[in-house]
C-alpha cells in the first residue's frame, strides 16, 4: 500500500527554456484508480517517468515520497516492487524474444528464486487471460497482446503501483476493455495503486476515482466529481460528427485500387480479403478503433510492408512501379514527425522540400505566409529536435504540402495539435488543395475541424473496410 | 557443451588455421564440423547452403593467388580456399546449435559478465527486425522528400543513429521498469552449467588441434 | 570491474543498436561486393572488392568510439556489432568476430593514440590510420596477403587506407557533424 505525495515538484528538461513541470502538489492516495489527463505532449510522460525513478529528478527540486519515504531513498532494487510503469509504445518495451522469456527476465531481476518463478509466471498470464501466448515471440503479437503482456510482467512483479502512460494508443477495443477490467481487478482485489495517464476519456466515467489534470500553467489540479460529465461529454465530441457523407459513385479511373487486399500482423489478421477503390481528386478519411490496421494499410499502399492480393496506383500494379517514381506520387505523412526530417535546421529542411518538390505552388513568399498560418516565424535557425510536439508536427506538415506529391497519405495528422493550430492548418490544406489539386487519405481520431475538408468516409473495424455515411 | 566453452574453443581454432597453411589439416575440420552438424539434425539444405554461399570468395581468394601469388601459388590458392569453408563450417557449429540467449546465460554465469552488458546486447538484438524495417522506412522517407539516401549518404547514418539514441532510452527505461537494476545481483532461472567434461572437451580438442597443425605428415 | 561501471545500460544498447543498425545498411552492399569479386576473380584481383569496401565496416567502430567517450567503446561497438551479425544470419562464423575484434581495437587504437582527448578531426584521422594498419596486418595472414606480390599487396594497402578514409574518415565526420549540430549527443556520455 501506498500514498504517495509529490511536494513542490518542477521539473526542466536539459534543452528546454520553461519548465515541463512547475511546483506540483498532490498526493494520490493508495489503492485508487486515478486517471491523469491533459493534453498530449504536457508532461503526464515526465510526471510518470518521474514518480518511477526513470527520470532523476534533481534533488532542489521538490520531493516524490512512496509513504512518506522519498523515491531517491528507496533502494533501486527495491523500486520495481513498489512502482511499476506501463509504456506506451508497446515495441520498445521488452528485453527478450519471448513472452515466458521476458517474465523470467523480470522475476530474476526482482531476485525471486529460480523453483517460484515459473508458477509466478502461470499466474500472472492466467490472471491477464493470456496462458495461450506464454512461448509465443513478443516481436509476433499485436499491439494489444504486447500490452497484456506488459501487465503480466507488472502483476508478476507484483509491484504495488502501477503507473500506466497512454497505454492503449495501438490496442484494440476488445483488448482495451480487457486490460481496464484487469485494472479495476487490481485495485479491488489486491489493493494496487493505480494511475493512468490517457487523452482518450472513453469508457473511462465509471471506474476511476479520480481524476487528475494538468494545466496550462503545468500544475496538477484534481477535478471535483461534479465537473466530470462535462469532461467526458466535452471528450466524447471531438471524436464525433454528425456530418454525413454520400458513398462514391464507380470512377472511371480509380486513384487506388484493391483487388482481393489481406492485411495480417504476425499471425493476426488485420484485414480480411478486401475489394475496393480510392478516389482521385476526392479526400477520404478512415477512421476506425485503434488497432484496427489502419497504418498498417498506410504502410502497404506506400510498399513499406508486404500484403496479400494487389494495389493498383492509376491501373498500374504498385509492386511493378519504380520505387522512386512511386514516391514522388504518393507520399506518406508519417505518424511521428521526426520520421519525415532529414535535415538540421527548419530553414534546411524547407529548403530541401522546396528544392525537390512536385509543383511550383509554394513560392518564397507563399512558404513565409505559411509559416506565420502556422505560428512558426521565427523559428527558421532552430535545430528541429527541440522544437515542442506540435511545432514538429505543423513544420511536418507543411514539409510534405511544399512536396506537393499528388497523393498525401496522413496518418493522424491533428495528433498533439491544440484547436488554433488545427484551424491553421486545415484553412491551410483547403487553401493549398484547392490550387494544387493534391488528393488527400486521412487516418484520424480527431475530428473536430477536419470534417469541412473530407469528401468520403471509409471505415476500418472488424477485419473490414467499408465506405461509410455516418461516423458512429 | 558449454557454449562460452565452445566459443573459446573455436575461437583459438579461427586464429591457428589463420596462421598455418595445412590444406588437409583445414578438410579435417571440415569434416569434423559437418559431422557434427548432422548429429546436431542440421538439414542438408542449410548444410548445402552453406557450401554455395562462401564460394564467390572462396574462387576470389584462390585466383588472386593462383595468379598473383608468390611462391608455391597452387598450394596457397587452395589453402586460402579451404580456409573459408573451414570458417564457415566451424563456426555453423557454434551458430546452428547455439542461439544468443543461451551464450549470454553462460557469459554471464559462468564468467560473471556484467549483466547489463549481457541483457543490453540481447535487447539489441531482439529488435534486428525492426531495424530493418526501420531501415526501409527511412529510405521511404527519404524519397518522398526527393533524396534518395544510399549507403555514401550521411544522412541515412546520422537517422539510424537518431533512431538508436532513440531506442536505447526507450528499450532501458522499459528494462528498468522491469526490475533491471545495474551491477546488482540477481537469480538464475535457466542454468548453464560448467563442468568438467566442458574443460576435458577443450584441453584434448586443443591438444589434437596442435598434434594436427604441427606433429601429423600431412603431405 | 571498474571499467565495466562507466558504462551505462543505455550506453550498452545504444552502440549495439548503431552496429545492427549500419549492418542491416550494409547488407544492401553485398550486391556490390558480389558483382566486384566475379568480375575481377579471373585477373586475381577480387581482393580489391573487399578492399573498396571495407572502410564501411570499420564505420560502427570509429562512430562508437566517437559518440560514447568511453574507453574501449570503439572495440567493444565493432565486437558487439560482430556478434550479433555472427547469429543473424553471418555466414562467416567465428571470424567474423575476430574481425570484429580487430577492426574494433583498431579504430580504438587511434583514440588510444590521441589518449581519448581528439575527438575531431586528428582522432578520426588517426583511428582511419590505425585501423587500416591493424587491418591489414591481421589479413596478411587470414587472407594469405604475405604471399602476394608487392606491387598487389601496396596497391591493397593503398585502396584499404582511401576506403578507410573515405568511409571511415570523411563519411563518419560528415556523420558526427550532423550529430554534434543537432544536439541530440548531449545526454549521451562522456568519461573525463
Amino acid at each position: 500500500m501506498a500514498n504517495i505525495a509529490l511536494k513542490n515538484l518542477t521539473y526542466t528538461y536539459p534543452e528546454a527554456q520553461a519548465p515541463t513541470l512547475n511546483h506540483v502538489q498532490l498526493t494520490f492516495k493508495a489503492h485508487q484508480f486515478t486517471l491523469l489527463t491533459g493534453p498530449s505532449g504536457t508532461g503526464k510522460s515526465t510526471l510518470l517517468k518521474l514518480m518511477t525513478g526513470l527520470l532523476n529528478l534533481p534533488s532542489d527540486q521538490g520531493t516524490i515520497s512512496y509513504d512518506g519515504q522519498p523515491l531517491s531513498q528507496i533502494d533501486p532494487t527495491m523500486r520495481a516492487g513498489q512502482v511499476a510503469l506501463m509504456f506506451q509504445n508497446p515495441n520498445q518495451q521488452f528485453a527478450m524474444d519471448t513472452v515466458e522469456n521476458e517474465l523470467i527476465f523480470a522475476l530474476e531481476n526482482r531476485r525471486v528464486q529460480p523453483d517460484k518463478i515459473a508458477e509466478k509466471i502461470t499466474t500472472a498470464l492466467a490472471f491477464v487471460e493470456i496462458s495461450n501466448l506464454r512461448s509465443r515471440e513478443l516481436n509476433q503479437l499485436s499491439g494489444g497482446e504486447k500490452q497484456k503482456v506488459a501487465l503480466a510482467v507488472i502483476v508478476a512483479m507484483d509491484s504495488d503501483v502501477i503507473l500506466l502512460d497512454e497505454p492503449f494508443a495501438s490496442v484494440d477495443p476488445a483488448a482495451r476493455t480487457s486490460l481496464l477490467k484487469r485494472l479495476v481487478q487490481l485495485r479491488d482485489d489486491a489493493g494496487k495503486t493505480i494511475i493512468l495517464a490517457d487523452h482518450d476519456l472513453t469508457d473511462y466515467a465509471t471506474i476511476v476515482d479520480q481524476v487528475v489534470r494538468i494545466t496550462a500553467d503545468r500544475q496538477l489540479t484534481t477535478m471535483p466529481t461534479a465537473d466530470w460529465p462535462n469532461l467526458f461529454a466535452a471528450f466524447a465530441k471531438t471524436n464525433h460528427s454528425d456530418q454525413l457523407w454520400p458513398l462514391p459513385t464507380e470512377p472511371q479511373t480509380p486513384l487506388f485500387r484493391f483487388n482481393q487486399l489481406g492485411l495480417k500482423q504476425g499471425q493476426h489478421e488485420l484485414l480480411r480479403t478486401t475489394d475496393l477503390m480510392l478516389l482521385q481528386h476526392h479526400n477520404t478519411l478512415i477512421t476506425g478503433p485503434n488497432g484496427s490496421g489502419k497504418s498498417t494499410l498506410f504502410e502497404s499502399l506506400v510498399r513499406l510492408t508486404t500484403y496479400d492480393g494487389q494495389i493498383t496506383y492509376l491501373n498500374n500494379d504498385i509492386k511493378t512501379l519504380r520505387r522512386k517514381r512511386y514516391a514522388r506520387q504518393v507520399a506518406l505523412l508519417f505518424q511521428d514527425a521526426e520520421t519525415q526530417f532529414l535535415n538540421i535546421t527548419v530553414a534546411e529542411e524547407l529548403a530541401q522540400s522546396k528544392k525537390y518538390a512536385y509543383g511550383n505552388y509554394f513560392t518564397s513568399t507563399r512558404i513565409a505566409l505559411a509559416m506565420t498560418q502556422l505560428n512558426l516565424t521565427g523559428h527558421e535557425d532552430q535545430v528541429i529536435y527541440t522544437l515542442s510536439e506540435g511545432q514538429k508536427k505543423k513544420l511536418q506538415i507543411l514539409l510534405m504540402l511544399i512536396m506537393q506529391s499528388p497523393v498525401l497519405l496522413m496518418d493522424e495528422p491533428l495528433k498533439g495539435l491544440d484547436l488554433k493550430s488545427v484551424r491553421a492548418l486545415v484553412s491551410l490544406l483547403k487553401s493549398t488543395i484547392a490550387v494544387t489539386k493534391q488528393t488527400l487519405i486521412i487516418i484520424s481520431h480527431q475530428l473536430t475541424g477536419l470534417t469541412p475538408l473530407i469528401d468520403y468516409h471509409l471505415r476500418f473495424d472488424h477485419q473490414q473496410l467499408t465506405y461509410r455515411e455516418a461516423i458512429e | 557443451m558449454n557454449p562460452s566453452i565452445k566459443l573459446l574453443l573455436l575461437f583459438i581454432i579461427a586464429l591457428e588455421i589463420s596462421f598455418t597453411t595445412i590444406i588437409s589439416l583445414n578438410v579435417a575440420l571440415i569434416v569434423l564440423a559437418i559431422a557434427y552438424l548432422l548429429i546436431h539434425h542440421t538439414k542438408l539444405r542449410t548444410i548445402g547452403w552453406l557450401l554455395i554461399v562462401p564460394l564467390l570468395p572462396a574462387i576470389g581468394l584462390w585466383s588472386t593467388q593462383y595468379i598473383n601469388g608468390s611462391g608455391n601459388k597452387t598450394l596457397m590458392a587452395w589453402v586460402l580456399f579451404s580456409r573459408i569453408y573451414t570458417f564457415v563450417f566451424t563456426g555453423a557449429t557454434f551458430t546452428l546449435t547455439t542461439n544468443i540467449l543461451q551464450l549470454a546465460d553462460s557469459l554471464e554465469q559462468n564468467w560473471h559478465l556484467p549483466a547489463k552488458f549481457a541483457y543490453g546486447v540481447l535487447a539489441a538484438y531482439n529488435l534486428v527486425p525492426k531495424i530493418q524495417h526501420e531501415v526501409k522506412i527511412i529510405r521511404a522517407a527519404g524519397l518522398m522528400r526527393g533524396q534518395q539516401l544510399s549507403f555514401w549518404s550521411p544522412k541515412l547514418y546520422f537517422k539510424a543513429v537518431l533512431v538508436s539514441i532513440n531506442w536505447s532510452q526507450n528499450l532501458a527505461q522499459a528494462m528498468v521498469s522491469h526490475g533491471f537494476v545495474e551491477d546488482a545481483p540477481r537469480t538464475h532461472f535457466r542454468h548453464c552449467p560448467l563442468v568438467w567434461q566442458d574443460w576435458a572437451i577443450f584441453t584434448v580438442s586443443i591438444i589434437l588441434m596442435q598434434v594436427g597443425a604441427f606433429l601429423l605428415p600431412w603431405h | 570491474m571498474k571499467w565495466a561501471k562507466a558504462w551505462r545500460l543505455s550506453d550498452i544498447i545504444l552502440i549495439a543498436l548503431i552496429g545492427i543498425f549500419f549492418g542491416a545498411i550494409f547488407m544492401g552492399t553485398n550486391y556490390v561486393y558480389d558483382v566486384l569479386t566475379a568480375a575481377l576473380a579471373p585477373v586475381g584481383l577480387s581482393g580489391l572488392a573487399n578492399e573498396l569496401l571495407l572502410g564501411l565496416w570499420c564505420m560502427p567502430g570509429m562512430l562508437a568510439g566517437y559518440v560514447l567517450r568511453l574507453k574501449g567503446s570503439a572495440t567493444l561497438g565493432e565486437l558487439l556489432a560482430a556478434t550479433v551479425e555472427m547469429f543473424f544470419g553471418g555466414q562467416w562464423g567465428i571470424s567474423t568476430l575476430i574481425s570484429g575484434v580487430t577492426q574494433g581495437f583498431g579504430a580504438e587504437l587511434g583514440y588510444i593514440v590521441t589518449r581519448y582527448k581528439h575527438y575531431d578531426w586528428l582522432g578520426l584521422t588517426a583511428s582511419v590510420l590505425t585501423t587500416t594498419l591493424v587491418t591489414f596486418g591481421w589479413d596478411l595472414a587470414r587472407n594469405g596477403y604475405f604471399k602476394l606480390q608487392l606491387w598487389l599487396l601496396i596497391l591493397y594497402f593503398v585502396v584499404r587506407f582511401c576506403s578507410m578514409f573515405l568511409f571511415g574518415g570523411v563519411l563518419t565526420r560528415l556523420i558526427t557533424d550532423m550529430l554534434d549540430r543537432s544536439h541530440v549527443l548531449k545526454s549521451t556520455h562522456t568519461n573525463n
